[in-house]
């Protein structure tokens, strides 16, 4: 349960400035969450499981040529497409401004999937297998989701709780930047990141002795919505702004010193 | 007998079937409680241990969680100063090395023809008998091949074929020879220097893939993040043949020549003194003849060699070219890092690695925050040290040696050279003289493995003390732990291969010429020495300095002209329209990690492909010219034999480029790295001609190749093109992707 005493909205920034497409995040998240091991066969019918997966672009042609790296993961939107379109109340958004899947509600219509427009959404269309002793891996705080249900990402809001529950209610400090990274409760993928290009952190006003370095950047965003993209302050946009979505998620522009004549 | 955990359920259970009871009864008298062995208790609560792991490039100081006697994830150790609380995208493959399903459960010997991978179990004793039979028997010319580990593992494995009068080989298959041979050429030190590129103001690379592969890329990685996080964001120039993760994520990529970086590293040099002819550093390196030194190397005169493409001059000539981007770096005291990987891996790789550690020096730029710093030594001066590790000229002796039954024992521990070293060099074939005694520590089956007549496997790294001198280091020296976090699993037997080298030498005779009795017993007398303390080095996963200590910061008199008498375009070895370059695969990397899942399921960042071996070919020469489509199934040949892989149309790839990651076609070992069609998995390190480099190195970068379609195809499994039905994938680009010129917040 979420800590009465205070209140979170949880959010993330992707910087594309300092994302190198490595990896890491994609098989640390596999890691915590267990993700069963995307096989050959998953990639060939195009139903690898990523939580977060790391999109390349193409712009341009040999010698001037960009590759664009782009980790994208469930953007927990505050109007989810995802949300009203479930039968069953299978995913909702809870108090701390996460999109949650509920996994023992969800029968599988997938509605919500075919809604989604940053295809995050993965279905189980098989039953989670390991073989004989990988299964000894598996985190013992999350469940493995069975054949025939939808799964996303949560933020690794098994690693929220413990610290709301280690640093709130038995330590009786609010989680911030620093409890949260020095107590490892930082999503998986955003612990992993090399560059550091993913940033995690609390969006709420309310109480909030010391404000998340990610604030600004939504602060910004928020300011100067839709067409008042070329006012703002930061490289912060969202994904498929139009869409009126408005993610939890923030992306910020890559600087592109040398832009490709013609490109954008 | 000593009881363990392990061996207390085996008697438990003969116990309970009523066999041999009074056996079980007078042994059980001296089991501790299971209840008081701490990593088996049901207490709901998760431990974190700091360990180290020497198995990626750089190695990486981790922490694992670790509940009721089970690893469940690692993360980066936030103390550690290489990784610094981050981790490579390999890190957490670590965990389905401990619990793989295609372990060695335990000690094994052959049963069928050698290489069948026929086996069976034995108990540790009569393996030990035969080990040490072996060892004394035929001990003298043993040749002992292991990983390139240093610190006190190097030690063990020296002293004890020392012991016997053997060699101790160390095999990288990413061999890095000329680039080691050049770092002690220019700064005297025999390990290789660190890039400060956290604190650097620019940046420019030359061939070496380092956000990926080479060096550290996690080191590398962290300290990029961070020179693009500052207020004055600095550029990236990289120089190289192919379109690397590294080429990539520079500001800007200058494709050259496979085998020019040297000349592109001079250009530049030439570019700075002309532009700073008053530079006291541009003065130190040209000596009394100035900026004309550099003549030779005026990027006009070396245009054909280095075969910029016009576009990318953007109507400069090469000399305004080199000049302009001199002007910026030097200005900005520009950081150089790279001549090693790829660009070392060519006939003149010495040149290119010696040119680009140069050029720091021409920029001021050694020794010093934001510079290239020079190693420090290792931490355990007395260890065998990287640059020992053993070069093709030398493994070219080692497999005539082991046909001959010159050496007539082998023995193997983390390294598998048969799959890694080109066929031509003939290890494989060498092995199978049935004279020669084959024994295998290895964990896992592999190429090399399943030609041993012994099985003796070796516990993983969580499982184990180990202990290793990081390279490169940062700036200053640093010592990783590693602990065993977690027993074995019951139906586990492994046991650790230093300390099976220390007891058969006691066994034999030879104790007193070992560095210990145990593994660890030495790790504590390496930590003793520092001057630290065992529980504070386990705590934080190894032992660090916080002096930064460097070599001068000035070259040798002498150092150009050395240097300049080196330069000489790359000789390839065959012929054929395309130059083949291999390269380590991101999280395969040279084929080490093949057995892992998740390694195998991490889409390449550039290709996205998974589980396959590509080749990359200029998507509009692969369209146009060849007729090519994705999924085409070609034949690369070089002069020294072929392999199938599936046609990847990459839009980056330079024209006549055949770009192949290393780590496929593995014809032994798990079925997550075996079983694949050949046409579509494939080991292009089998096929690279037997040549070296001045420095003995492999020029696994130097071949030519033909590409010749199969007229076969096969669908590539990638994450690319997944979502294209849907709403992401309908949007331009640039809708979704966006980009600004300038830096800011």
């Amino acid at each position: 349960m979420p800590n009465a005493s205070y209140e979170h909205k949880w959010g993330m920034v992707v910087d594309l400035d300092k994302c190198t497409g490595c990896q890491g995040c994609v098989i640390a998240c596999q890691a915590e969450n267990n993700i069963p091991i995307n096989t050959k066969d998953y990639f060939l019918q195009r139903r690898a499981y990523e939580w977060i997966r790391i999109e390349r672009y193409w712009e341009g042609e040999y010698p001037n040529v960009k590759a664009r790296f782009m980790p994208v993961l469930c953007q927990h939107c505050e109007n989810a497409p995802c949300e009203p379109v479930c039968p069953v109340y299978a995913t909702y958004h809870n108090e701390e401004g996460l999109n949650v899947q509920v996994y023992n509600r969800c029968v599988g219509t997938r509605y919500c999937i075919n809604n989604c427009p940053y295809q995050v959404r993965m279905f189980n269309y098989w039953h989670p297998n390991w073989p004989a002793r990988l299964e000894n891996q598996l985190n013992p705080d999350v469940t493995v989701r069975s054949r025939g249900i939808t799964e996303k990402c949560t933020f690794c809001v098994q690693r929220i709780r413990r610290g709301e529950l280690k640093v709130e209610s038995q330590g009786g400090q609010r989680l911030n930047d620093d409890t949260i990274a020095a107590g490892n409760y930082d999503p998986a993928c955003v612990q992993a990141c090399p560059t550091n290009a993913l940033m995690f952190g609390d969006l709420s006003e309310d109480r909030q002795p010391s404000p998340s370095a990610i604030k600004p950047y939504f602060d910004d965003v928020n300011a100067h919505p839709g067409h008042g993209e070329h006012d703002r302050e930061t490289r912060g946009y969202r994904l498929l702004e139009e869409m009126n979505t408005r993610p939890s998620v923030i992306y910020l522009k890559k600087v592109d010193p040398y832009p490709l004549k013609g490109g954008h | 007998m000593k009881l363990t955990r392990r061996n207390f359920l085996a008697w438990a259970g003969i116990a309970a079937t009523g066999a041999i009871a009074c056996d079980v009864f007078d042994d059980e008298l001296k089991v501790q409680s299971p209840a008081l062995i701490p990593e088996d208790l049901v207490s709901g609560r998760d431990t974190w241990y700091a360990t180290y792991d020497a198995s990626v490039p750089g190695g990486q100081g981790l922490l694992v969680r670790v509940m009721e006697g089970r690893a469940k994830k690692v993360r980066g150790n936030p103390r550690f100063p290489t990784n610094q609380g981050k981790q490579s995208p390999a890190a957490d493959a670590i965990l389905q090395s401990l619990y793989h399903p295609d372990r060695i459960a335990g000690p094994m010997l052959r049963t069928g023809p050698r290489g069948s991978g026929q086996y069976r179990p034995i108990t540790w004793e009569e393996a030990l008998n035969r080990f040490n039979a072996a060892v004394n028997e035929r001990g003298q010319g043993m040749a002992l091949i292991t990983g390139t580990r240093c610190a006190g593992y190097a030690t063990i494995c020296k002293a004890f074929a020392d012991a016997f009068g053997g060699s101790h080989l160390r095999y990288d298959a990413m061999d890095d020879a000329a680039y080691r041979a050049a770092v002690n050429k220019v700064t005297g030190v025999g390990r290789v220097p660190y890039h400060d590129i956290a604190n650097a103001e620019a940046l420019v690379s030359f061939g070496s893939d380092f956000l990926s592969t080479w060096g550290n890329p996690t080191a590398y990685g962290v300290a990029y993040g961070k020179f693009r996080s500052k207020g004055h964001r600095g550029r990236h120039y990289h120089f190289g043949a192919r379109y690397s993760m590294t080429a990539a994520n520079a500001d800007k990529w200058v494709p050259i020549a496979p085998g020019s970086e040297g000349y592109a590293a001079m250009a530049l040099a030439w570019g700075v003194a002309e532009s700073h002819p008053e530079s006291p550093w541009v003065q130190a390196v040209t000596g009394e003849e100035g900026p004309g030194a550099l003549r030779d190397f005026m990027p006009d005169l070396t245009a054909s060699i280095l075969q910029i493409p016009d576009a990318v001059l953007d109507g400069e000539s090469p000399n305004e070219f080199f000049k302009h981007l001199a002007h910026d770096y030097a200005a900005h005291g520009g950081l150089v890092i790279g001549g090693g990987g790829e660009a070392g891996a060519y006939s003149n790789g010495p040149f290119n690695a010696s040119a680009s550690l140069l050029l720091n020096y021409v920029l001021g730029n050694v020794g010093h925050e934001g510079g290239m710093l020079p190693d420090p030594g290792s931490p355990i001066a007395s260890a065998p040290d990287n640059a020992a590790i053993t070069t093709l000229t030398d493994w070219q002796r080692i497999a005539g040696d082991i046909a001959s039954g010159a050496t007539g024992l082998v023995v193997i521990h983390n390294a598998d050279p048969v799959y890694g070293l080109p066929n031509g060099v003939g290890l494989g074939n060498a092995l199978e003289n049935e004279s020669v005694a084959v024994i295998s520590a290895s964990p896992f089956m592999d190429e090399t493995t399943v030609m041993a007549d012994l099985l003796i496997p070796d516990r993983t790294a969580l499982e184990d003390w180990g202990d290793d001198a990081p390279e490169p280091a940062p700036g200053h020296r640093v010592y990783g732990v590693q602990q065993p976090v977690v027993n074995p699993l019951a139906d586990l037997d492994p046991r650790s291969f230093p300390d099976v080298l220390l007891s058969s030498a006691a066994d034999l005779g030879r104790g007193d010429t070992m560095p210990a009795a145990s593994y660890e017993e030495l790790i504590r007398a390496n930590v003793d020495e520092l001057g630290a303390d065992f529980t504070d080095a386990l705590k934080n996963g190894g032992w660090w300095d916080d002096r930064m200590v460097g070599a001068a910061s000035t070259p040798s008199s002498g150092l150009l002209d050395e240097i300049a008498g080196m330069a000489a375009p790359p000789q390839m070895e065959g012929t054929g329209n395309f130059q083949l370059l291999p390269f380590a695969h991101n999280t395969i990397l040279d084929g080490r990690n093949a057995h892992l899942p998740w390694a195998q399921n991490a889409p390449d960042p550039l290709t996205t492909v998974a589980w396959q071996t590509w080749v990359e070919i200029n998507e509009k020469q692969g369209r146009e010219e060849l007729g090519l489509r994705e999924g085409d199934v070609v034949e690369i040949s070089t002069s020294a034999g072929s392999i199938q892989a599936l046609v990847y149309l990459n839009p980056g790839a330079p024209p006549n480029i055949a770009a192949v990651p290393m780590g496929g076609g593995r014809r032994a070992g798990s079925e997550y790295a075996t079983g694949r069609d050949e046409r579509e998995s494939g080991n292009v390190m089998s096929i690279l001609a037997v040549s070296a480099n001045d420095s003995g190195g492999l020029t696994w970068s130097g071949n030519r190749c033909t590409i010749t379609p199969t007229g076969d195809s096969m669908a590539v499994s990638k994450m690319e093109g997944g979502y294209t039905s849907r709403e992401i994938g309908e949007h331009p680009a640039e809708q979704v992707f966006k980009t600004v010129s300038e830096g800011g917040h």
